[in-house]
């Protein structure tokens, strides 16, 4: 029962963002900390960007993420970043580990 | 079992052996103590000398006592690299991934959940310092020493690879010694894998210790450097052993 509920909120949500790529980064996993799995993600993501205009917006997802380095972070967000720049959104970012990257990120990139 | 050893003016020997009397100075316990565990076998001594007086090794008083900081640094000097203990030992990322998120469970109700994900973060990120900055350059010892001590909270990280100033002159060929490697790892972005995007893996440890009631001890070549919460100013100081590759002690205050 419970699990149909979360099913139907998850279905809801994507509904709000139907117009929106959404990347849900704890698909990933919840400690993204080396450079070859963020560039490994990047690298497997890129048949789901194929079609996806630079105009579109995308979303991204930190819910649940538990551990966010900078080194995953430069391999994945910076090249995603680059490419759609201020169309991507990021959501969920309460995480100490995930602020603190982003801050760094910020700081030095953009 | 007899060594010829010669007594250095500090009571340490010239090969890593300690007199009794250090000994029960280093473990808080009686010379007839350490007589009584040398005949149990629970902690052997090393006859030496014409009268066979007890010494001990010193890292056979590190293992006893578990200075897990004690123990990686023994094992980054070293002139000889040896392969360290299945249990600190990560040969290969995958290994290192495995014991950090082992890390990170065994630091809950430890610490709160926010200094956590913080510790492994910087963990995290330092432990794949060395594997991005040493893929197929090792020295002798391929991968990192990891280990961690919950109730003297610390995490320590220590590899036996090129180190910073070797790393950072393919980037920067003016750096002339380890104390300016050190300070420019920490302060700027730069990347010994230039021109590749990075360079901002240390000074995020930096950030993290400095905004939060940690600290870091940490030490490449012949320098190190210390570093606490509030603590703003990078100041390196000369190093008294030479470590070729890095160490890194990382500190944290128990959940109040």
């Amino acid at each position: 029962m419970l699990e149909d509920v979360l099913l139907l909120l998850d279905l809801k949500k994507e509904h709000d963002y139907e117009n929106n790529m959404i990347i849900v980064l704890k698909k990933f996993g919840t400690t993204l900390v080396s450079r070859p799995s963020g560039k490994e993600a990047w690298l497997a993501f890129q048949p789901n960007l194929k079609n996806t205009s630079d105009s579109e917006e995308i979303v991204v997802d930190f819910t649940d993420v538990l551990v966010l380095t900078p080194s995953w972070a430069d391999e994945f967000l910076t090249p995603l970043r680059s490419r759609f720049k201020d169309k991507v959104r990021l959501f969920n970012t309460d995480n100490s580990s995930v602020k603190a990257t982003l801050e760094i990120l910020d700081k030095n990139k953009f | 079992m007899v060594l010829l050893c010669t007594v250095s003016p500090n009571n340490m020997l010239s090969n890593d052996l300690i007199s009794i009397r250090e000994a029960t100075k280093q473990l808080g316990v009686s010379i007839d103590t350490l007589r009584r565990w040398d005949a149990a076998g629970r902690l052997p001594s090393v006859r030496s000398g014409p009268r066979g007086h007890r010494f001990y090794r010193l890292t056979d008083i590190n293992l006893f006592l578990r200075n897990e900081s004690a123990l990686a640094k023994q094992w980054a000097i070293a002139s000889v690299g040896v392969t360290p203990p299945n249990d600190v030992y990560c040969p290969t990322r995958d290994v290192f991934q495995a014991r950090l998120e082992r890390l990170q469970h065994s630091l809950e109700n430890i610490v709160p959940d926010s200094a956590r994900y913080l510790l492994s973060a910087i963990a995290g990120e330092i432990g794949n310092n060395s594997f991005d900055h040493n893929l197929g350059n090792w020295p002798d010892i391929t991968g990192i020493y990891f280990s961690y001590d919950l109730n003297n909270r610390n995490i320590v990280l220590a590899d036996r690879g090129q180190g910073i100033l070797k790393t950072l002159r393919h980037a920067r060929p003016q750096l002339t010694n380890a104390g300016e490697a050190l300070k420019v790892a920490f302060t700027e972005t730069i990347s010994g894998r230039t021109p590749e995007a990075r360079g901002n893996g240390l000074k995020f440890v930096r950030k993290v210790i400095i905004e939060n009631p940690f600290t870091l001890k940490f030490q490449t070549g012949d320098a190190k450097l210390f570093l606490k919460e509030h603590d703003n100013n990078i100041t390196t100081l000369p190093a008294g052993e030479y470590v070729r590759g890095c160490i890194a002690i990382i500190g944290f205050e128990k959940r109040t």
